[in-house]
């Protein structure tokens, strides 16, 4: 068990040539986390995970583990294990070998390895596998073997690398569950990169969000880290609340029309005001702003929270059965709302919806976001 | 990953740190001796070469931030010490005159001139040998005046006759004393002297009176001086004239010859050159005779229109035979495809000095089976091996045989990936098989085999084995300075320079290396466009 | 290729085989001939290609045993064909071993590892490959002399010697090798690492026994063109009994102790294992032939 500290951390695999993929990381991951990283494709989730395993050197800045200063030590002495996106199973050994191919390199005493082995087999229902090479298994089976192989390490910080990626959907909720169970078991630090919402708002304790670094001029490409329903509810920034929530947060372009501590007018580019439950007044009337607002948090009109009213153009209507989804035009941009079940939305027609103050999100020009001042909840 | 290597390095015992410095340590030591014995023998280049390599070596092994190339240390040492170095070792040739008559290092011409001997008349002494034990005797010699001496015991081993060089020997000083009467033995007979003469001739016998004698007859021990002497500073002298004892001659390095000649007293140099000479830089000069020359310069061209025209047809012939072979047992419908695919892979499997030699003695005039066919056929024996046109003919027809199955391989690998609704496409259109090959086969094949037939060209321009067993470059080309024949190639051309006749030039021989190292160099290059191009 | 009009498909077919047996008839000519002759009587007598009066006596001069001739005088075997032999497959061997063993560590560091002057080495080694060790054959010389001098075990006429200067010609395979190593996962060897394995050992317990199969095409082509090589051995060795098979088998034609019949039986003794050795490996050989050239 260790918790893992990351101080300034500066990755570029060809300094002075490439871009730089990791900019001024810090992280406080405290010991029996579960800790899950999300961004964009490329942004350097993957990176981030192999550096505090040791696989890929640190361009500047510091590594803890334990409180141990891990910049300089090898992969095998920082006490992780980790799950490869491919699973890296070696196909010349069967699986009992696999397993135990780290506890035969560290010369841990037979006896012990063995029994670890027995122990990580029967946790993950390999036992009938054990005798099999890595090609005679189905996907699953890989991959509980990749996990078997990183348990019997007993590492103080698990490193997961999209586990899930390579399995089915149904296989995918399966295993996510067994993982969130075996974390409650286990208790160790759980470090977990992925691309699906979902795994990430349900198994994190935390969520780390990474941005890809375009322009020089970042000064870090962490853009938030914190509990999934902190991020949900309290994005850092615009690209937080786009990143999550799905479908995507709907955007529209304004300006301030009166600024506040506990409300906000705005003035949209169409023309209408909106009443937002925002605290504007580090902001002044006449500021360009973006105000979010997420698919899930409209109302119908005749809802008392109605505060505001926004009217689009159908697109499509998408009948899900226990769900409703309208893809509408609002003023040139795409905006989603999700509505009651069996919502009459002829294409072409026109389409009123009721947005809460409290619904509301309002980030300034260079994306931050203002302060809400509630937190709307739809039922 | 360099960081976590360097750190498991690192984390060696501390004995197992030491053992490994004292080695290394050792290894440096060792390796400085030998570089500077080579140095002071004269040997620059290979005294530069063997420190640079010995120096990266403990470098690499030694310093923690060069882990990694240890991986690559001894693969690319050894690439550098057999190609790269050979390389430039023989383009530096090409400057030098470097040959059999200029075959030593300055220092050693000059060491050689002055470990000459001449006899001292009058000073002669009987000499004979008395066995003492296994390969073990007593020297013992007697005066005109019957004065006798006799040594202690010495060894006198005859040396390996393989052993290279054989003039290296260090002489064998003996000392002896001088006794009133012969020992009660009998000396060695004189077949036994025979066969000790050779080490005999390393002997120097040194008097009582300081006089040093050598073997001047079977029988025979004299005094002996040095020949020459370096002309003393008082007198003028550099330390690079030396003087003769005898005559009293001064002679002198000829820096641009590369030879000792004797000097007149205005320090010019006016005798010819004294063997051994040395090898010196002389510029162009190689070039320019392969360029000028005319018993150089004709052959020269000769045989380079004949590397073209070999390496060209060879290259021809090959893919057709190759292309449309490959095409005929890739076709599906032909029963018994794999048979002939085997059997049409056997030239390639048989080693080629074995088959080039098996066509040398079919091709034999008198004695070979292809005659004795064509005779008792067409009544006819060519003499292969005698006529320039047939012998090219024969080049060309056993490069073939040999050459077929490897453009046949690749083109089937190529041909496998030409879709078949292609084939399909233009049967619709009314195509027949002959049209196919050309408008589709040969078309798609040739992008791809084009830097591999480059290759193959390249190959066949230095095809040294096939000529070198075959012909050995004959007929040979009447009013030709050097050895050349009309069946030569370049490469053979530059190997018999070297290494065959009297001559041996190797500077020569190296001038010629490196032009085709050029045209090698531009195909490579050509052939690393084409490929990059390819992708 | 699917032959969409059929009616003339049969005559297409038989005139293929026909040019086929004609070609293979013509090309298997010269080697049905050397075992012909093998069995002919005496050196220079010309005859049928199957031998009118079969003799072994060449075969046994080959193996190495003497023979009574009419006269009864005892002919021993002018050529130690054997010891030949048993040079050639030693120095091929123990070259191929190290050019393997060489190659595979450079080829890993080239796939693997990132190091200064990485992509210049690959691209200079790809150009440098194409120079043949004939065109520096006095350089070789002249190194092997200076060898000799300071270390006489691995100079000149000796097979270490050659051997050693038989380790030059690795670059090509460790193209072939690399390009190999770069289609296995390189996460494999990083899971090793974090298992506790040392660069070394991820190379020697995961890596290795991955690619036995390039290895031992590696190892074929090494070993065939060690034992067929000839300039250099030609110019290295000079003892009869320290002569390789490529080297020595030339001087049976000497035009003036011309024998034919004796090298015939040598040369179908000796060429038949190098042979089967090669058809028996070309399934995998042809594979490694056309990836390595192609690739370059
Ligand atoms: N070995 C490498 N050398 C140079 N650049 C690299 C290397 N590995 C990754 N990169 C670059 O670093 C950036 C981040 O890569 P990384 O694999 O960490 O992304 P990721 O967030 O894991 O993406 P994905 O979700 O697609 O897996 C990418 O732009 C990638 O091109
Ligand atoms: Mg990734």
């Amino acid at each position: 068990m260790a918790d893992v500290k990351i101080d300034h951390l500066v990755k570029n695999y060809n300094p002075g040539v490439a871009r730089d993929v990791l900019r001024d990381i810090n992280l406080d991951i405290k010991e029996g986390e579960f800790v899950v990283f999300v961004g964009p494709s490329g942004c350097g989730k993957s990176t981030l995970l192999r550096a505090i395993a040791g696989l890929d050197d640190i361009t500047s800045g510091d590594l803890y583990i334990g409180g141990k200063r891990m910049n300089d030590v090898p992969p095998v002495n920082r006490g992780v294990g980790m799950v490869f996106q491919s699973y890296a199973l070696y196909p010349h050994m069967t699986v009992r070998e696999n397993l135990a191919f780290g506890l035969k390199i560290k010369k841990i005493d037979k006896a012990i390895a063995k029994e670890r082995v027995a122990q990580a087999s029967a946790m993950l229902g390999l036992d009938s596998f054990l005798e099999r090479k890595p090609k005679a298994l189905s996907g699953g089976q890989r991959q509980r073997v990749a996990i078997g192989r990183a348990l019997v390490q007993h590492p103080d910080v698990f490193l997961l690398d999209e586990p899930l990626s390579n399995l089915d959907a149904a296989l995918r909720v399966k295993t996510r569950i067994e993982l969130a169970r075996m974390h409650q078991e286990r208790g160790s630090t759980t470090i977990y990169v992925t691309h699906d919402q979902v795994e990430a708002m349900t198994l994190a304790n935390k969520i780390v969000v990474l941005s890809p670094l375009t322009d020089d001029g970042a000064a870090s490409n962490l853009e938030q880290f914190g509990p999934p329903l902190d991020l949900y509810h309290a994005p850092a920034n615009r690209f937080v609340a786009g990143f999550i929530g799905s479908p995507k947060m709907n955007f529209l372009d304004g300006m301030i029309e009166e600024a506040g501590e506990q409300r906000t007018r705005i003035k949209l580019d169409t023309g209408i005001s909106l009443t937002a439950s925002v605290d504007s007044s580090r902001g002044r009337a006449g500021d360009k702003v973006e105000v979010g607002i997420r698919p899930e948090h409209t109302v119908m009109l005749d809802d008392p929270r109605a505060d505001n009213r926004v009217t689009g153009t159908v697109q499509v209507a998408e009948h899900l059965g226990a769900e409703t989804f309208v893809y509408l035009e609002v003023g040139g941009k795409d905006f989603t709302v999700k509505v009651r079940p069996e919502t009459p939305a002829a294409p072409q027609s026109q389409f009123d919806i009721g947005v809460p103050a409290d619904a509301c999100y309002l980030f300034d020009a260079k994306g931050q976001a203002f302060p809400r001042t509630a937190r709307f909840s739809r039922t | 990953m360099a960081v976590t290597t360097v750190s498991i390095e690192g984390a060696g015992t501390s004995a197992t740190h030491w053992l490994k410095w004292a080695v290394l340590g050792l290894i440096a030591l060792i390796n400085l001796y030998a570089v500077t014995l080579m140095y002071i023998q004269g040997e620059t280049v290979f005294a530069l070469v063997f420190l640079i390599l010995v120096a990266t070596g403990l470098y690499v092994f030694a310093a923690e931030r060069a882990y990694v190339h240890r991986y690559i240390f001894p693969g690319v040492a050894t690439m550098f010490i057999f190609i790269v170095f050979p390389l430039a070792y023989t383009i530096w040739i090409a400057f030098t005159n470097f040959s059999a008559s200029n075959i030593l290092t300055f220092e050693r011409a000059r060491h050689y001139h002055l470990s000459q001997t001449y006899r001292i008349e009058g000073q002669n002494y009987d000499f004979s040998l008395y066995a003492a034990g296994p390969e073990t005797y007593r020297l013992a010699l007697t005066a005109k005046t019957g004065e006798r001496f006799i040594s202690e015991p010495v060894e006198l081993r005859i040396p390996d006759a393989k052993a290279q060089p054989p003039a290296a020997t260090a002489p064998i000083e003996i000392d002896l004393t001088a006794i009133d009467t012969p020992p009660d033995q009998p000396p060695l007979a004189v077949k036994e002297l025979v066969r000790l003469r050779g080490v005999m001739q390393n002997v120097v016998a040194h008097l009582p009176d300081h006089s040093d004698l050598r073997m001047s007859g079977m029988r025979q021990f004299s005094a002996t001086r040095p020949l020459f002497q370096v002309l003393p500073s008082a007198q003028g002298g550099d330390g690079s004239i030396l003087v003769n004892q005898q005559t009293k001659e001064r002679i002198a390095p000829d820096m641009r010859l590369g030879f000792y000649r004797q000097i007149n007293a205005e320090g010019e140099f006016t005798g010819p050159g004294i063997a051994p000479g040395f090898s010196v830089f002389v510029g162009w000069k190689n070039f320019l005779r392969v360029l000028t020359d005319p018993g150089v310069q004709g052959p020269f061209l000769q045989i380079f229109g004949w590397t073209l025209t070999f390496s060209f047809l060879s290259v021809v012939f090959t893919l057709a035979i190759g292309t449309v072979l490959a095409s005929l047992v890739q076709w599906e419908g032909l029963a018994g495809r794999g048979l002939y695919r085997l059997l049409l892979i056997l030239p390639y499997a048989v080693p080629a000095f074995i088959s080039i030699l098996v066509f040398r003695g079919l091709f034999n005039q008198n004695f070979g089976e292809i005659n004795l066919l064509l005779s008792q056929v067409f009544g006819i024996r060519p003499g292969w091996f005698n006529d320039p046109t047939l012998a090219r003919t024969m080049l060309l027809i056993v490069n073939t045989w040999l050459g077929y199955p490897y453009m046949m391989i690749l083109c089937m690998g190529l041909l496998k990936a030409i879709p078949a609704d292609l084939y399909e496409a233009s049967a619709m259109d009314g195509s027949n098989f002959i049209r196919d090959f050309f408008s589709i086969t040969l078309p798609i094949l040739m992008k791809p085999l084009t830097p591999l037939l480059i290759a193959s060209f390249a190959f066949n321009f230095n095809n040294f084995v096939l000529v070198q067993l075959l012909t050995q470059g004959r007929p040979d080309i009447i009013g030709a300075q050097t050895p050349a024949g009309t069946t030569d190639l370049l490469v053979t051309y530059t190997y018999r320079i070297a290494f065959e006749g009297s001559g041996q030039d190797y500077g020569l021989a190296s001038a010629i290396a490196t032009l085709i190292f050029i045209m090698v160099g531009i195909l490579a290059l050509i052939n690393i466009k084409l490929m990059r191009v390819d992708r | 290729m699917a032959m969409v009009e059929s009616q003339s498909v049969i005559y297409r077919k038989l005139a293929a085989h026909v040019f086929l047996w004609f070609f293979l008839a013509l090309i298997i000519f010269p080697l049905l001939m050397v075992i012909a002759i093998s069995f002919r009587t005496g050196n220079f007598a010309v005859g049928d290609i199957i031998p009118s009066n079969p003799t072994l006596d060449h075969w046994r001069l080959a193996l190495g045993m003497s023979i009574i001739d009419e006269s009864g005088r005892t002919i021993p075997p002018p050529f130690p064909v054997l010891l030949w032999l048993w040079n050639s497959v030693k120095v091929a061997v123990i070259s191929a071993i190290l050019i393997v063993a060489l190659s595979t560590t450079c080829a890993y560091a080239f796939a693997r590892l990132r190091f200064s002057g990485r992509s210049l080495l690959l691209k200079a080694m790809l150009i440098f490959q194409m120079f043949p060790a004939v065109l520096a054959l006095v350089a070789y010389y002249a190194l092997f002399s200076r060898i000799t001098e300071y270390f006489p075990p691995l100079g000149l006429n000796t097979h270490p010697g050659l051997i050693f200067a038989y380790l030059g010609g690795i670059a090509l395979h460790v193209w072939t090798i690399k390009g190999y190593f770069e289609t296995i996962d390189k996460s494999l060897e990083e899971s090793a690492m974090l298992d506790g394995a040392s660069p070394w050992q991820a190379f020697r317990l995961i890596l290795l026994p991955l690619s036995v199969p390039i290895l031992a095409v590696v190892f074929i082509l090494a070993f065939i063109t060690a034992i067929t090589e000839y300039p250099v051995a030609s110019i290295l060795l000079q003892d009869e009994a320290k002569l390789t098979l490529a080297v020595g088998s030339q001087y049976y034609l000497n035009p003036q102790e011309y024998k034919w019949g004796d090298f015939a039986a040598a040369a179908v003794m000796s060429g038949l294992p190098i042979t089967l050795v090669f058809l028996l490996a070309q399934r995998w050989l042809v594979g490694g032939l056309t990836a390595g050239g192609v690739k370059g």
